[in-house]
């Protein structure tokens, strides 16, 4: 054998080498939050059709449950083995962007790509001028109602306010045989924000206008005692504070409660869990002077600052963002679309559950954007716990209050 | 002539592997503890161990403290009350042994989160196992609120604590069992001692040093342990079921305090250190005598 062969040989084999790296290069790493069972499947077909349209990019996948993701992105970051791009709770992004790990997507947006988002969505994900995220999941939350429960305790329409809702939580509670009234979320994530749908109809806001703490005013005083009040009258289900969302939402599917405030998604796991069970969406109660609001959340799906193959990873993000992957996977998680031209679709226009969501949109309220604000809603919930089980409401808010400021004034 | 440094030299290895996997963790905790630390682990200034001075401050840390030393204290001593008749049970032939042993032995194999779970889902008031099957019994006439208030909640955990900590402390009981010789029984026996003079001059004795392994290695482990209260509560309501660990786990990774994370956990190892040096100490002492 000749030197050259051996030559050519070896340029052959270094080429492919080189290839492998570009490969290598190419490569997109992005870590998703499992919203339920169907996100892991979806984010396969994306990586199929997606690498089959752009030959040269691979994609992985992460999918992380929920309740880890933001440790996983904690300890990921720490260590500088963060993923490309990471779907993360909006809420978080000031964080993210104080500690200069994500990167602005200004240069990639074009103004029709940006042209596709609804404003209200992408907004909260707008920091100092700067887009940081694109909103990957949207929803808001809206009241829940049995109709059943309605029609024998002789309920004619879901209570507008806060007053007929305790009379109607009374009426189903009389019917007796383990019904109850109102389902009162009391532990775990959200268990904060169950508590601002009656603050906000109290006209109080999370943060006063000079950015202190809104637990101390007598908004937020009469909010804890119209939940404590039925509490103590049994129009929630008992044992408020062993039971999360989920076991409320488990309690509504089985025809136990008469209300409940959750999100869009509680209408795909009747659809499968309990087809027979009838409900209505309407909106979230007022207050006595007709105010009410909603908790408007979003994810945001970030670019990190660190990545390597940011071109690529825009290119993804791009893909996901088109009209057709949006409604495959707003549809299958039940959330609300943040697409303009997929908001249009038959799906959402025909649907009475999610056109109450969307009526409530006007009225929602997103997480501040403050730092510090999980220590302030962990705060808020150990608050509420305390007042669910009994304690003083006013001690209780005084006490929070106070914490709550020290946070904020940091 | 043996080299004096051969022992030294041929524990090397081991030692240097000890420090990477051990030393090493030990030594950034310390870092991160006594510095500002942005939420990510960025290390800023040192801070004058403001992050200790924190802890101290907290009224939470103090009570997750305080309940920590009651968790332990129940979990391990029940353990080892429940442990000793147990072994000692299972140590006798009898027919099925073999069956009983694996009964036994079966929460071991389960994971400890997955055993949480399930406990979580018995415990739910409303379509929870045990209230069903306490107004079956007619023991109860309505539904406990198991996990609302920590007055339920937290000795439902100390019990399963000490469900799933008892297979690993019989095992060890087993194994003291087994060494002892049955001819001392015999020998008892025909000097007319009753069962319950045996267990204390023969079967007590004679354990004590496999109870003294059970005491240390269950503080440690059940100190540590983190599933069953945060499966469960997650250390709520309103921090009333927080241990250190799920104290910490709050700490580090809903609010992004690092920096009073790594001083809990180094208060934490500094606990069981001081712990395991004194009983150490102890038991070696009461073994010479």
């Amino acid at each position: 054998m000749s030197l050259a062969k051996w030559t050519v040989g070896l340029m052959a084999g270094m080429s492919m080498l080189a290839i492998a790296a570009q490969a290598n290069a190419g490569e997109v790493r992005v870590t998703v939050a499992e919203y339920s069972a169907k996100t892991a499947p979806y984010f396969a077909d994306v990586k199929k059709e997606f690498e089959a349209a752009n030959p040269g990019i691979t994609v992985k996948f992460e999918v992380v449950p929920w309740d880890v993701l933001l440790q996983k992105l904690t300890t990921d970051i720490t260590a500088g083995t963060n993923a490309d791009l990471s779907i993360i709770g909006t809420r978080w992004l000031i964080d993210f962007v104080q500690q200069d790990v994500a990167e602005p997507l200004d240069s990639y947006i074009k103004p029709d790509f940006k042209d596709r988002f609804i404003d209200t969505f992408l907004s909260p994900s707008i920091m100092e001028g700067k887009t940081y995220g694109l909103p990957i999941a949207a929803s808001a939350r809206a009241m829940y109602y049995n109709k059943e429960l309605f029609e024998k305790a002789g309920i004619a329409k879901p209570p507008a306010t806060w007053t007929e809702l305790q009379d109607d939580a009374r009426k189903i509670k009389a019917l007796g045989s383990g019904t109850f009234g109102f389902g009162l979320q009391g532990k775990e994530i959200e268990t904060d924000v169950y508590y601002y749908y009656a603050m906000w109809s109290q006209g109080t806001e999370i943060l006063n206008k000079d950015g202190t703490s809104g637990l101390g005013t007598p908004g937020a005083l009469e909010a804890a005692k119209l939940y404590k009040s039925m509490i103590d009258e049994g129009l929630t289900e008992p044992g408020v504070t062993s039971n999360n969302r989920e076991d409320v939402q488990n309690l509504f599917k089985q025809g136990k409660v008469g209300m409940m405030i959750t999100a869009p998604f509680l209408s795909n796991q009747i659809k499968d869990e309990a087809p027979n069970l009838k409900y209505g969406v309407a909106a979230i109660p007022a207050g006595p002077t007709g105010a009410r609001g909603t908790y408007g959340v979003t994810d945001s799906i970030i670019m990190f600052k660190n990545s390597k193959n940011k071109d690529e990873a825009w290119k993804l993000l791009d893909f996901l963002f088109t009209t057709e992957q949006r409604a495959k996977f707003t549809q299958g998680e039940g959330f609300l679309p943040v697409n303009k031209e997929e908001a249009k679709m038959d799906y959402y226009v025909n649907n009475a559950d999610l056109a109450a969501f969307t009526a409530l949109l006007p009225d929602a309220r997103f997480a501040p954007v403050i730092p510090g604000w999980e220590e302030v809603a962990q705060i808020t919930s150990d608050a509420m716990q305390k007042i669910y089980l009994g304690g003083d409401p006013e001690a209780g808010l005084k006490d929070a209050a106070a914490k709550a400021n020290a946070v904020l004034k940091k | 002539m043996q080299n004096r440094f051969l022992p030294y030299l041929l524990t090397l290895p081991s030692l240097f592997l000890a420090a990477i996997v051990i030393f090493w963790p030990v030594w950034d905790l310390i870092q991160i503890s006594t510095h500002d630390v942005s939420r990510f682990g960025q290390l800023r200034d040192f801070n004058d161990f403001a992050n200790f001075g924190a802890l101290a401050a907290d009224p939470d840390f103090m009570a997750a403290l305080w309940r920590t030393g009651q968790w332990t204290v129940m979990v391990v001593g029940g353990a080892l009350l429940l442990s000793i008749p147990v072994a000692m049970i299972l140590n006798t032939d009898f027919y099925g042994r073999g069956i009983a042993r694996v009964i036994i032995m079966l929460p071991w194999a389960v994971s400890l989160t997955m055993t949480a779970v399930v406990w979580r889902w018995a415990l739910s008031g409303e379509s929870g196992m045990l209230n069903s099957a306490l107004i079956g019994l007619g023991i109860i006439d309505h539904n406990i609120q198991w996990l609302a208030s920590a007055e339920t909640a937290f000795p439902m955990q100390v019990l399963i604590g000490i469900l799933v900590t008892v297979p690993f402390t019989t095992t060890i009981f087993l194994g003291g069992l087994s060494s002892i010789p049955d001819d001392l029984y015999e020998a008892a026996a025909l000097e007319g001692a009753t069962p319950l003079q045996q267990f204390r001059e023969i079967t007590f004795p004679l354990l004590k040093p496999f109870i003294n392994i059970a005491i240390v290695l269950n503080t440690i482990y059940v100190f540590n342990s983190f599933p069953i209260i945060w499966v469960m509560t997650q250390g709520g309501p309103a921090n009333s079921t927080d241990i250190l660990v799920t104290h910490l786990y709050k700490l580090a990774f809903r609010i992004g305090k690092l920096g009073e994370a790594s001083a809990v956990s180094l208060v934490m190892f500094a606990i069981l250190l001081i712990f395991t040096m004194i009983y150490v100490r102890l038991a070696m002492r009461e073994q010479r005598a």
